[in-house]
């Protein structure tokens, strides 16, 4: 365990130190993966543990980035402000759709979700306030190229590691042993005293939030958005190829996917822009048929088959020890 | 007399135009052991089930401790201190025993809020039924005996006034039978309420106070399991009127 | 007006209604929530457009074309991929659709482009009028084709030999298996028939609305609520259910801007999980 904490917190200090060694292009790349690494990892924290998959998750990503938006250009407030309110907004929406659509089953409630993003897409392009379908700019940070690239890469950096710090203490705690009891076997967690659709609307909360805080940063970030967009399903997408890839469920899973898939996005698909949606479609189908337990799973399987042997072989004996 | 603990009037259940369960009345007293027995079909999942919540009553009602449940969601009646086991036992797959037993513990009557001081208590638990060395085992790599004290665990760690077991003996030999009539022996020592279905005639009638016998849904016998054992209509349910007739003549004769 | 708008409304119901018993039956028969349907009734509109383009094929006259096509891929595609995983959790093959749809909706894209297609037949002007209300020629024939159709499909699952074994295999899959019944060739079979009965809701589809690549994504929500709306998994339960969005969707628009007609789906959508989740046909599927 504490050999765990101690490679984390040096993998921390490297990403720390990185951008300064690096160009603007590296830099932006990064951050770039590191929104998927939040993103994924929020969805995760329905689909991965109650096993309720949002099909419309992103539609937290376009209501926090509006939210952040319309409070940066109508109320003057700054953006680390916004934040924090971008998620709360996100998170009446879940609360909201949430008491709708939790009450029935996953494949519903997944279907169901596409439509209401679908449908906040539609009603956001006919508000005029909001920019209706041309969208709406944001007040953009001051300052040099470099300075923007950094900012922006540990504001993403933060997101991450409060992102992930939560899911790391909410798998052990006794809201993950409520979210897994739901997933596996849901009509059981009832039996056992659990309320099922309490727990699911307070997974998909937290999921909301976290979204919703990552699209206000994207917002900011690009200093413009539009309906088509931020509600635009390929963000939901690649969110669930990327835990899929890393593995539903686990802590790290998604973090490991998300910069699977932005390398094989950045050195593959940007040669092939037409082809982008259908290498994502083909992906999920193998994933799906081969490896659904991801590559975190698959390689604790690994593990677990060798144990005994280098058990006998006397070569992980210490590890045993400080179990 | 101690108090009713539990009591249920006309209840009923059907499915289509199916009486699964028709007017059963029953009443629990704190502190007993309940059998109910009654041929393959009877009925008796179906009542346990309408008990605990999981299925809805088409008809009459269910008081716990003098409150109304029936008609409440299975979540609630668990934490008002009802706890079950099912007959077909279904862990929670992907997770330790340890971890399983604890969702009782957690979420059970007492809702302990810290997950650490309910894994504790569910090592308690563990030890209480002879799986201590276990915990960290994967519940799918459990055999019969083990998966039927896992069950019984579930329950126990919800800390329950009223446990309903539904054929927690099916499948076990000799010594596991002996096991389990023990455990369920010193949990009624400690003062709670069992009331169990079984088909094991020997266990059950061992250790219930009373017995409820349910034939195509309807209640037709009740007494200490002496008096059942010779009531003519359960000895026709079990074995046709006819050999219930024999009987009688082969007792005069 | 209104009368009009509600012989509008059924028309359209009926296209609807196409589009969505063949995903209630894929989903009552295997558990399957086809989210691929969409793209499914892309292609055939694709289909039926490109036979329209090049050939002058009259749209009703190219049914049999992409059914028969629609039929074979989606009976390839249960038959060597789904079927490995049908048994599995719904959201594994929830996934899978998921991303099939978003293949197929590249694949369009690259054969067809970005651009919005759509067919203008000769007769489109012609139309019967009965009293103060006008049939269009084109949507009487596609009233007429979806309501043939949809005869046709419940006399193939009543009365033929393979309607009944899907029949057997649905009520029960262990049962089916015990007295003879190929499962998993039912299976291929059904998934087939879901995807041909998309392509005849797409190339019913094209007269009248335009298709693009994305159409496929747009359309599985309409499928979907018809469904839920109808009861999902029955196919009459799709029938009612199509025909009456498609009638509250019209009228809707005497009432308010036609911007929102999308929303008022939603709405209904939305109204029926909260007071009637099993839909007009009533199985409690949740």
């Amino acid at each position: 365990m504490k050999r765990r904490i101690l490679l984390l917190a040096i993998v921390l200090i490297v990403f720390m130190m990185l951008p300064f060694f690096l160009s603007g292009f590296w830099i932006r790349l990064l951050t770039h993966t590191l929104m998927f690494c939040a993103l994924a990892s929020s969805l995760n924290i329905m689909a991965g543990f109650t096993g309720y998959a949002p099909f419309g998750n992103m539609l937290f990503f376009g209501v926090g980035s509006y939210s952040s938006a319309l409070l940066m250009n109508y109320l003057g407030l700054p953006f680390f402000l916004t934040l924090p309110l971008a998620g709360l907004t996100a998170v009446l929406f879940s609360i909201f759709f949430g008491t709708m659509f939790l009450r029935l089953r996953g494949q519903y409630f997944a279907l169901a979700t596409t439509g209401a993003a679908e449908a906040m897409r539609h009603v956001v392009s006919n508000l005029d306030f909001a920019g209706g379908g041309q969208g709406m700019t944001v007040p953009y940070l001051q300052g040099s190229p470099a300075f923007i690239n950094i900012y922006f890469y540990f504001v993403m950096l933060g997101m991450v590691i409060v992102v992930t710090s939560f899911v790391w203490w909410m798998s052990k705690s006794r809201l993950g042993y409520a979210f897994k009891a739901i997933r596996a076997d849901e009509e059981a967690a009832g039996v056992m005293g659990i309320d099922t659709t309490r727990y699911k609307i307070i997974a998909w909360s937290f999921s909301a939030l976290f979204t919703g805080m990552v699209g206000a940063v994207y917002a900011y970030w690009f200093s413009y958005i539009d309906p088509p967009t931020v509600f635009d399903i390929m963000w939901t997408v690649r969110m669930f190829v990327i835990n899929l890839i890393g593995g539903i469920g686990t802590v790290f899973g998604p973090i490991i996917g998300a910069f699977l898939i932005e390398t094989l996005s950045e050195l593959v698909w940007s040669k092939f822009l037409y082809l982008h949606m259908g290498v994502l479609g083909v992906l999920i189908i193998l994933v799906v048929m081969f490896m659904p337990d991801g590559i975190i799973r698959l390689v604790q399987k690994r593990k677990d088959a060798l144990m005994p042997i280098l058990q006998k072989m006397n070569i992980l004996n210490d590890q045993r020890e400080k179990r | 007399m101690s108090t009713v603990i539990l009591e249920g009037k006309k209840v009923s259940k059907k499915f289509g135009a199916l009486k699964a369960v028709w007017r059963v009345d029953f009443q629990v007293r704190q502190g007993e052991i309940l059998g109910i027995i009654g041929p393959n079909g009877a009925g008796k999942t179906t009542l346990l089930s309408m008990i605990n919540g999981t299925e809805t009553l088409s008809e009459g009602e269910i008081f716990f401790k003098r409150e109304k449940i029936s008609g409440l969601k299975p979540f609630r009646i668990a934490e008002k201190g009802i706890s079950r086991t099912f007959q077909v036992v279904k862990p929670f797959p992907g997770m330790t025993l340890l971890e399983n037993v604890a969702i009782g513990a957690l979420f059970g009557k007492d809702k302990i809020g810290n997950a650490k001081i309910a894994q504790e208590k569910t090592r308690e638990i563990l030890d209480r039924v002879n799986l201590g060395g276990k915990a960290d085992v994967a519940v799918e790599n459990l055999n019969i005996s083990e998966r039927k004290r896992l069950e019984l665990a579930r329950a126990l760690a919800m800390d329950p006034e009223l446990i309903l077991m539904d054929e927690v003996m099916a499948g076990l030999n000799r010594a596991e039978l002996d096991l389990i009539m023990e455990l369920i022996q010193n949990l009624n020592k400690e003062g709670r309420t069992i009331v169990l279905i079984e088909h094991v005639m020997r266990a059950i009638m061992g250790v219930s106070q009373r017995i409820i016998v349910i034939h195509h849904g309807k209640k037709i016998a009740e007494g200490t399991p002496e008096e059942i054992k010779n009531n003519d209509d359960v000895i026709s349910a079990y074995l046709g009127a006819r050999y219930a007739k024999m009987r009688g003549r082969n007792a005069e004769g | 007006m209104l009368l009009q708008s509600m012989i509008n409304g059924l028309f359209f119901g009926a296209i609807y209604a196409v589009m969505g018993i063949g995903f209630s039956l894929v989903w009552g028969v295997m558990k399957i929530i086809n989210v691929a349907h969409g793209s499914f009734i892309m292609i055939g509109a694709y289909i039926t457009y490109e036979l329209f383009q090049r050939f002058g094929v009259d749209p009703f006259l190219s049914l049999p074309v992409t059914m028969t096509f629609m039929f074979f891929l989606g009976f390839v595609i249960q038959k060597y991929l789904l079927n490995r995983i049908v048994r599995g959790s719904i959201f594994i093959t929830l996934t899978f659709t998921f991303g099939l749809q978003i293949l197929l909706a590249n694949v369009c894209l690259l054969i067809w482009k970005a651009d919005f297609r759509s067919i203008r037949v000769p007769y489109a002007r012609l139309g019967v009028e009965i009293g103060p209300v006008v049939m269009p020629s084109v949507r009487l024939g596609i009233f007429i084709a979806a309501m043939v159709l949809t005869f046709l499909f419940y006399l193939f699952l009543r009365k033929t030999k393979t309607g009944v074994a899907i029949n057997a295999t649905a009520l029960n899959f262990e049962g089916a298996k015990t007295v003879g019944v190929d499962v998993m060739q039912i299976y291929a079979i059904t998934y087939g028939v879901g995807a041909a009965l998309a392509a005849a809701a797409g190339s019913l589809l094209i007269p009248v609305m335009s298709v693009n690549p994305f159409l496929g994504a747009q359309l599985v929500q309409r499928v979907f609520i018809v469904s839920v709306l109808g009861g999902l998994g029955s196919p009459l339960g799709a029938l009612l259910g199509g025909l009456l969005l498609g009638l509250v969707e019209t009228t809707s628009t005497v009432f308010i801007s036609s911007s929102y007609q999308e929303l008022v789906g939603f709405a209904v959508f939305l109204l029926v999980l909260i007071f009637r989740p099993q839909g007009l046909t009533g199985k409690r599927f949740f």
